[in-house]
């Protein structure tokens, strides 16, 4: 069953045709991988699925609901509710550093969700344990490593309660030796089933925890498939030169 | 030089000060909430409201803050038709001069905050589903002011020795008192206890910035 369906979806920037009529689906529980080299617009497909990029053509659904129907949005508070279903981890995390970390994951669904407190600060401290973060509850962001803050926005995410989350290059800005920590806690994520789309480098994740890879090159995906197919035996001669240059 | 004289001019001196104090106090809590507004009106989305802004603080800026006073005291009134209605009284006109050059300053303080603030906060918190004022009041005002706080920290301290120009638009303040005394009695003794009035108000100043900085580290 498709939880996301993206059909002819296409973003330019100014004259840059950054996404050339897209088309994919991703089912409820898949974790998707999605590999490309810089600048083949992964990081712009996925803001285009939360809105933070507005596309020019195509269309966009999330669970049913049309969020862009043929180029055209639905009305701002209905765009509101369907992006809502969908949590998004960043690059460089963006916590809010004036923030404790519980203040981090309590004060968003204070604000949005109707919900009572008590619920919130049970859920919040049942994602530290579960992230691993219990005792730096009350610690600021400056004062945590990359890992942990990273941990810590994937936390703040689940506090939405989302249907689909999102990654960008979770683990880029990340010390090498830092990484580990946040593919485990992604891994787990996983295994529970979460429907998650993840912009990686890191080929490893892609093949041990994906069952889909999309490779996108110049704004197109040019292939996609089950990980144990798509590393193996790559169809297309672009998909192979990249996955030559990435795994070597 | 005696301490019976220090003690003599003192009382005239602090006297003085007090005026020093009231008018830095004025100017401060009038001028940051008007330089708040400034930055937001500069940001607003409607054009001639952000050129006005940005005029009125360009002007501000780019002329001497002794000219705005003595354009606000004396030429005011000048002005044919409604400058006499324009008389005020000094303190207040000094007051309304600082306020009004001080905001100016402060919005580009403000502003510079703003700028601070990574696009990425904008994006966590509308992914977050927060909605625009929620994440300017919750996320990004609480952020700007603390990376402004070193810098209206600076601009309080110049507003102090600011106010040493009421001695110009001939507002009895501190150094007023100490030139006299020092016309009077032939000594320099009251500039240097004038310095250390000064001295002492500064210091409290940034003594009590440092403690709201130590608050708002966020570490
Ligand atoms: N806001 C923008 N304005 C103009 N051009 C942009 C903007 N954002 C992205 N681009 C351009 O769109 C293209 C795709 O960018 P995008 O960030 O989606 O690529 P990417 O696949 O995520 O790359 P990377 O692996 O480096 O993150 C690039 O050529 C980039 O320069
Ligand atoms: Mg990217």
């Amino acid at each position: 069953m498709a939880i996301i369906e993206v059909s002819n979806l296409k973003k330019s920037f100014g004259q840059l045709d950054v996404l050339k009529q897209i088309t994919f689906n991703v089912n409820k529980n898949d974790v998707v991988a999605v590999i490309g080299p810089s600048g083949s617009g992964k990081s712009t497909m996925l803001r285009s699925l939360v809105h933070l990029e507005e596309i020019n053509g195509g269309s966009i659904t999330v669970s049913g609901e049309p969020l862009v129907k043929e180029g055209v949005y639905s009305k701002p508070q209905e765009v509101k509710r369907i992006t809502s279903k969908m949590g998004m981890v960043f690059q460089h995390f963006n916590l809010f550093p004036h923030l404790t970390v519980k203040e981090n994951l309590e004060l968003p669904p204070r604000l949005v969700k109707k919900e009572s407190p008590e619920d919130i600060q049970k859920r919040s401290s049942e994602l530290l344990g579960k992230i691993g973060l219990a005792d730096r509850a009350s610690a600021y962001p400056a004062n945590l490593s990359g890992g942990q803050k990273q941990r810590v926005a994937i936390a703040r995410a689940l506090m939405m309660n989302p249907e689909i989350l999102l990654f960008d290059e979770p683990t880029s800005a990340l010390d090498p030796e830092l990484t580990g920590e946040v593919l485990e806690v992604m891994k787990a994520l996983a295994e529970e089933q979460m429907t998650m789309i993840v912009v990686t480098h890191e080929m490893g994740f892609a093949r041990e925890v994906a069952n889909k890879v999309m490779f996108m090159d110049n704004g197109e995906i040019i292939e996609s498939g089950h990980p144990s197919e798509l590393f193996t035996n790559p169809k297309n001669e672009r998909t192979k030169a990249f996955l030559t240059r990435s795994l070597k | 030089m005696s301490f019976d004289y220090i003690t003599s001019i003192l009382g005239p001196m602090l006297e003085g000060a007090q005026m020093t104090v009231l008018l830095f106090i004025i100017a401060i809590i009038a001028s940051i909430p008007l330089g708040f507004l400034l930055t937001l009106a500069v940001k607003s989305d409607i054009k001639p409201l952000s050129l006005l802004a940005e005029g009125y603080i360009y002007v501000m800026r780019g002329t001497p803050l002794l000219l705005q006073l003595l354009f606000i005291c004396f030429g005011l009134p000048m002005i044919p038709g409604i400058g006499e209605y324009l008389v005020l009284d000094r303190f207040v006109a000094a007051c309304l001069g600082f306020v009004l050059n001080y905001a100016a300053y402060f919005a580009e303080i403000f502003r510079g905050g703003l700028l601070a603030i990574d696009k990425g906060q904008y994006e966590a918190s509308k992914v977050l589903g927060l909605n625009k004022w929620q994440t300017t009041t919750r996320i990004i005002l609480p952020q700007m002011f603390r990376v402004a706080l070193p810098a209206v920290a600076n601009e309080s301290v110049t507003l102090v020795k600011d106010t040493a120009l009421l001695y110009a638009v001939a507002v009895p303040e501190l150094l007023h008192f100490a030139q006299t005394a020092v016309n009077r009695d032939f000594t320099i003794v009251p500039f240097f206890v004038a310095g250390l009035i000064y001295l002492m108000m500064t210091l409290v100043l940034t003594l009590f910035f440092k403690g709201i900085e130590r608050k708002f580290k966020f570490e």
